[in-house]
């Protein structure tokens, strides 16, 4: 398995970004670098999550998968 | 006839040794429940098995007590085996234990503690083997039987919190001879699809139900696994040897449910607070600098020549102000000034004086006679008044005193 970032560890990453974004004297540039970072990690924590309905599936004898 | 009268010591013994004689009554094996289970300090143990019909009392000395292997307690259904035997003292008779064995699902109890045991000894409870549940998870394994509340209880719960997850059945038998075999095989098969996240377990039932999932080859299963369990077996009060092995416990099969699956509006409410929180943030930024824009925009143009410029032409234009009220003010003390003088100047001219009835009074060279040492009898003199002059001969002259003051005459 590709050992992409967890949902889990986009958040712990944005609750930094955002941290650091609501932090006094940040210069403006930093802020918007923060800002863009942290839409980003938004927007791929939303890609992340699978929008698609699943049907459950049940395994039979031959380890193929069908419908439960 | 006369019937024997006996003692209560000679009828005691008479029935003491009849159960004596009794062959089968030397070791018998009974079956009850433990109730008032009293441990004697001597080593003795006096208790009374139960059953729905009737109770007998029972003891087990000190010196037998190699026929116990665990602790007896109430409740506990057991198979005793010993001797009964009469108590003459009290009249009563009573089981002699030698030895005590747990009876049926008592054996299982026996069995679960043993293995657990063994298994905790074993380190398979250790929370450092514990792997942590992934929160957010694709794919949902589940072994358990394909019916019954279980399997249900967890695809409604499951679905409900998030449609999106994969949910992969392995439809295992979960009672009976095949279910070790059974369940076994179900993590494996889990563990080459893949999940993330496994839920092994079944509704609940008796201890024989629920006793695959304290047999030592599926908590050895569990405890392989590279893919994180969670067990849910029963009800909230079964404990299984796998709850001691998985990854996390769930009470029931609905709460493995909840803990495997996020919830997947929440989620997305996360996400909505994380937007928010990101806009919010950076406008706060943008306002601090346009604050600080306008701030320094406001210094620039107080210290700019224009502003210079004016603020010196304002302070000329006050200065003007001030000079202009300064000189009128000025003007007008002295007009005031004046007028007092006008009025003063007024009291003191001969001919206002002449006008209130006085005259002046002169001799013919002119002279003012204002001493009356300055004329003699028959002189000539010129009187003054307001409208004319009179000429007149002196008839008289008297001094007189007026009184203080009369020098004083220029005075207003």
């Amino acid at each position: 398995m590709a050992k992409e970032l967890t949902l889990e560890q986009i958040f712990e990453k944005l609750e930094g970004t955002i941290g650091k974004l609501e932090q006094e004297d940040i210069p403006l540039e930093e802020s918007f670098k923060l800002y863009k970072e942290g839409m980003k990690l938004v927007k791929s924590c939303n890609d992340r999550i699978d929008k698609v309905e699943k049907e459950v599936l049940k395994l039979n004898e031959n380890g193929e998968l069908d419908e439960f | 006839m006369k019937q024997n009268v006996y003692t209560v010591a000679q009828i005691n013994a008479y029935i003491k040794n009849m159960f004596t004689q009794d062959y089968m009554l030397r070791f018998v094996l009974v079956k009850g429940e433990v109730s008032n289970c009293k441990y004697h300090s001597s080593g003795h143990i006096y208790f009374t098995l139960k059953d729905a019909k009737g109770v007998i009392a029972c003891v087990m000395f000190a010196g037998s007590r190699t026929g116990l292997s665990f602790r007896l307690e109430e409740g506990q259904m057991v198979v005793v085996g010993g001797t009964i035997d009469v108590y003459e003292r009290d009249g009563k008779y009573q089981l002699y234990a030698r030895q005590i064995t747990l009876d049926g699902a008592g054996l299982l109890y026996e069995k679960f503690d043993r293995l657990k045991h063994e298994l905790e000894e074993m380190g398979m409870f250790a929370p450092e083997y514990k792997q942590p549940i992934p929160k957010y998870i694709k794919t949902l394994g589940v072994v358990t039987a394909p019916t019954g509340a279980a399997v249900r209880d967890i695809i409604n719960i499951a679905t409900r919190r998030n449609p999106y997850v994969q949910i992969i059945l392995y439809p295992a038998v979960v009672q009976g001879d095949q279910a070790v075999a059974s369940i076994v095989n179900g993590i494996r098969a889990l563990e080459q699809i893949g999940v993330d996240v496994m839920i092994v377990g079944r509704g609940g039932g008796s201890i024989e139900d629920l006793w695959a999932f304290n047999e030592e080859a599926v908590a050895q299963a569990v405890f392989d696994s590279p893919i994180p369990i969670i067990s849910a077996v029963g009800h909230e009060t079964d404990t299984t040897i796998i709850d001691f092995v998985a990854d996390l416990r769930a009470p029931t099969p609905s709460a493995a449910a909840e803990l495997a699956v996020y919830d997947f509006w929440q989620l997305m409410d996360r996400l909505t607070v994380y937007r928010t929180t990101l806009n919010h943030a950076i406008q706060v930024q943008v306002g601090r600098y346009a604050n600080r824009l306008e701030n320094l925009r406001l210094k620039v143009k107080y210290l700019s020549p224009a502003n210079q410029i004016q603020q010196k032409r304002t302070y000329c234009m006050d200065l003007e102000g001030k000079l202009n009220r300064t000189i009128s003010d000025a003007l007008t003390r002295k007009k005031h000034e004046m007028a007092l003088c006008a009025e003063k100047l007024k009291g003191l001219s001969p001919l206002e004086k002449l006008s209130q009835g006085y005259a002046y009074v002169e001799d013919t060279n002119h002279r003012v006679i204002n001493d009356v040492n300055r004329v003699k009898e028959d002189e000539l003199i010129q009187i003054y008044i307001k409208n004319g002059t009179i000429q007149a001969r002196v008839s008289k002259i008297e001094e007189v005193w007026y009184g203080e003051g009369v020098d004083t005459g220029t005075d207003i």
